[in-house]
């Protein structure tokens, strides 16, 4: 089920009854549990299997490690966990481009093997939910959290549907908490919740489906090369259109969640205001730029064993990252490219000491300058404009269907194929451009604020008719049957 | 709730009912008729009607044409059973009648509108990929999917505002006086007034464009910047042989089930007509199909009954010239193809 969607109006609304009904607190996570499978069964029901099968196994992983002492058999416990999860989203996820570059390999080495392709459905937010189950074994044999004792609060942490297909990707001690006592959204928080809930929709099916994806989905379709304004505003259109999705889907989670009474963590903050790659990442996705930091980065040595290996660690925790997004080598180039990327600016940054440092809290690296100029309110800015030239610059792997295209993309936006049509009409690329400076102005504008603190300042009819304005438009729009592109990954 | 968020949400709640109210109350004072969204999930709704199919109620697959020009209703009043019109606007019936031919489950009778200027277009074609993604979408359609869809139907039965492709914010932007860059080429927009569509995805003109005839010249010179009034000929050779072949196939595998083909070529006018004659010559484009695939073929030039009508905008007939056709139809497919259509057309056409 998407949140764009009649039928999750009507589930909502039942919910929301239930939730509000005089029964146990215990009836109400398990409403909560039935709905969340509800939720994700009406997709498509039989990988409700797998997130049984999921929960089930990292329960009872976790009991085990907690009370075995012996560190041996502590790992297999956690090793059960980890195959078992890593194994699915490997079969299901990178279970066919696996294969493809094995093929491709023995055929390169003049092995004569043709493999029949495998019919395989990638069940909607494995990898989301893969992370969120892992986060917590590794947590419980890490002994920084303690093993969940009842089963329906673990169960309703991994499956509670406002983060299972998307994200944000929670950790135990995010929601755990929240289900050992009554919740119910104060009138405040509920009426903030529907707020985001707008806002998260006008982001998707206004801006994202409405405006942008039309657009970037025809030129990145093409076989042929096109004029570099229209490859231009095709990139640029794909990177509104996927922040606006993406974030628009977190806004909707957390909106969503507060409706009934529970917080969900920060997903999205302004990222295309960021001045440099490690401040893009604390605002991109940073749920999943934090997990890779302390589940993977981290135990890999960080930034502690030398600058070498510090620069190894990056790259690879870019390059997984990357390829968490998708079985594909483009998704590897990108998070190769963002790896890149960080690794410079590191390398920037140290030779660079009259730039003042920001230590990243979580410690994937410092943030650095990639033009060396003081800082000041222009050279922010300039710098914010050189990360978000270069963040759409990776875009370009990111959204083309593969290599070729591309390559073939970047050649026409840098002009070296100059002859290619025009394509994109002038509404079109008004659209695109209209959107991309409000985006800019927007993130760089809220840059240090949230939407709290900005629509709490605000006067009530400028917040209401702002509001009433989305709500408009979403009807006006509506484009209610999209999906949304993180649901793929 | 605090007071601040309690009086902006009363204020949007508000806005949002006065302005669609005021939206809804303009676009019906305008006259515009009620239509529904011809979108991926009506078009998956319609085609898990298949497996009932017969001779009496067909399968339609085909482009605008079939959809303006077979009269469900009139057909279910002579026959006692509804087509499934599965056609889809601008684009080539081929791919729809390869699914029915993989689909072990179907046995019935296709009726496939043969419109040379679509039907012949090659396999990579943006008509041959567009009805491909409708394809692709149906099993894909999910549970959640389909209660949004039964949900929606009511809703649009009621409020005309939400006809996507006429009202929504993208379909009026399209209408805006924006001349774009030299070279571009801009999909022509239709006339507010040109058709509507029915539950059962028949289409149909409305009253105001049947009165309008500067909407009509206004859908000519449509036709005329899509290229259906040019005598360019189309494809030949290997294309050609190849997409005969796969018709051929395809009707072989529902055959070989116990279904049945029918090609039709549905009526066009003046311009259009005289422009795909050129480019299709009738014994290199429909008689070859006919002739290699082993199928009946009803062409409309034939039968005088069939070719009486005069297209208000030379590509479609009107709802009431429809009606004849379709029961005029009707008695000649029964007559050619000796199928029983049920409850005798000839009780209805004396």
């Amino acid at each position: 089920m998407v949140f764009n969607s009649y039928t999750f109006v009507l589930f909502f609304v039942v919910l929301l009854a239930l939730h509000n009904m005089p029964f146990s607190w215990t009836a109400k996570k398990r409403n909560l549990l039935v709905a969340s499978y509800i939720f994700y069964a009406l997709w498509n029901p039989p990988f409700i299997l797998l997130l049984w099968l999921s929960t089930v196994v990292d329960f009872y992983m976790a009991k085990l490690i907690s009370v075995t002492e012996e560190k041996k058999r502590r790992r297999m416990w956690l090793a059960v966990s980890l195959v078992l999860n890593l194994g699915m989203l490997s079969y299901f996820k990178y279970g066919g481009f696996l294969l493809e570059n094995f093929t491709m390999l023995m055929n390169s080495m003049g092995i004569a093997f043709q493999a029949a392709k495998p019919d395989i459905i990638l069940p909607v937010g494995i990898s989301f939910y893969t992370f969120v189950t892992l986060s917590y074994t590794i947590d419980v044999y890490q002994r920084k959290f303690k093993p969940e004792s009842s089963f329906l609060d673990f169960a309703l942490f991994v499956t509670y549907f406002p983060h299972l297909v998307a994200g944000p990707i929670v950790r135990p001690e995010d929601l755990i908490p929240q289900f050992k006592e009554p919740k119910k959204a104060t009138g405040q928080q509920f009426s903030w919740g529907v707020f985001l809930l707008t806002l998260g929709l006008f982001l998707k099916v206004v801006i994202a489906d409405g405006w942008l994806a039309d657009t970037s989905d025809l030129i990145f379709g093409l076989p042929f090369p096109v004029n570099p304004l229209d490859a231009w505003s095709a990139v640029l259109a794909f990177s509104g259109q996927i922040f606006c999705d993406f974030s628009g889907y977190s806004t909707c989670a957390i909106g969503v969640s507060l409706c009934l009474g529970f917080k969900l963590p920060e997903n999205f903050r302004y990222p295309y205001a960021a001045a440099g790659f490690s401040d893009f990442w604390r605002r991109w996705h940073i749920t999943l730029s934090t997990w890779l930091r302390d589940y993977l980065y981290i135990p890999l040595g960080g930034n502690r064993s030398g600058r070498f290996r510090t620069y190894m660690n990056l790259m690879i925790t870019m390059l997984l990252g990357g390829l968490w997004h998708g079985a594909s080598w483009n998704f590897v180039i990108w998070g190769g490219l963002h790896g890149l990327f960080l690794c410079v600016e590191r390398l920037l940054q140290r030779k660079s000491r009259s730039v003042p440092q920001v230590v990243n809290a979580g410690g994937i690296v410092l943030q650095a300058t990639v033009i060396p100029v003081r800082p000041g309110k222009m050279a922010l800015l300039l710098r914010v404009l050189l990360t978000f030239f270069l963040v759409n610059v990776t875009w370009v792997f990111f959204r083309s269907p593969d290599f070729g295209t591309a390559i073939k993309m970047l050649l026409c936006m840098f002009g070296v194929i100059t002859q290619g049509p025009k394509m994109l009409t002038t509404p079109d690329m008004l659209k695109v451009a209209i959107v991309t400076v409000g985006l800019l102005v927007c993130h760089w504008q809220m840059r240090e604020r949230t939407v709290h603190g900005l629509f709490e300042k605000m006067p009530w009819w400028l917040f209401g008719t702002l509001w009433g304005i989305m709500l408009i438009l979403l009807a006006l729009t509506q484009k209610s049957t999209g999906s949304f592109i993180y649901f793929q990954f | 709730m605090k007071k601040t968020n309690f009086q902006a949400a009363c204020l949007a709640g508000t806005l949002v009912i006065l302005f669609l109210i005021g939206w809804e109350s303009y676009l019906r004072n305008r006259g515009f008729t009620l239509s529904y969204n011809d979108d991926e999930s009506l078009w998956a709704h319609t085609r898990q009607q298949i497996y009932d199919a017969t001779p009496a109620g067909p399968v339609i697959v085909g482009t605008s044409r079939a959809k303006f020009d077979i009269d469900l209703q009139t057909w279910e009043g002579i026959t006692g059973q509804s087509p499934v019109q599965l056609g889809i606007v601008g684009t080539t019936p081929r791919p729809v009648l390869q699914d029915l031919a993989d689909d072990p489950a179907f046995k019935g009778t296709v009726i496939v509108d043969v419109m040379e200027p679509l039907f012949f277009q090659p396999d990579g074609s943006f008509a041959e990929t567009s009805a491909k993604k409708r394809l692709d979408y149906y099993p894909k359609w999910s549970l959640s999917q389909q209660a949004g869809f039964f949900i929606n139907q009511p809703l649009e039965n009621h409020l005309m505002f939400l006809d996507e492709e006429r009202y929504s914010v993208n379909a009026l932007i399209k209408r805006l006086p924006i001349a774009s860059r030299p070279g571009v080429f801009v999909f022509p927009v239709f006339p507010m007034e040109f058709e509507y569509v029915q539950p059962n995805r028949q289409t149909s003109f409305t009253e105001n464009f049947l009165k309008d005839t500067t909407a009509q010249r206004e859908v000519r010179d449509v036709w005329t910047r899509m290229g259906l009034t040019s005598a360019k000929r189309g494809v030949s050779g290997d294309t050609l042989a190849h997409i005969i072949r796969s018709v051929a196939q395809a009707v072989g595998k529902i055959r070989a089930r116990g279904g049945e083909v029918l090609l039709v070529r549905f009526p066009s006018s003046d311009a259009v007509w005289n422009a795909e004659q050129q480019a299709y010559p009738r014994a290199l484009y429909w008689e070859r199909l006919v002739k290699e695939t082993g199928v009946a073929g009803i062409h409309f030039a034939d039968y005088p009954e069939l070719s009486r009508y005069k297209c208000p905008e030379w590509s479609h007939l009107t709802p009431a010239d429809a009606r004849a056709f379709t029961k005029d139809l009707a008695r000649i497919i029964e007559t050619k193809t000796k199928w029983s259509l049920q409850n005798a057309v000839s009780h209805h056409n004396p």
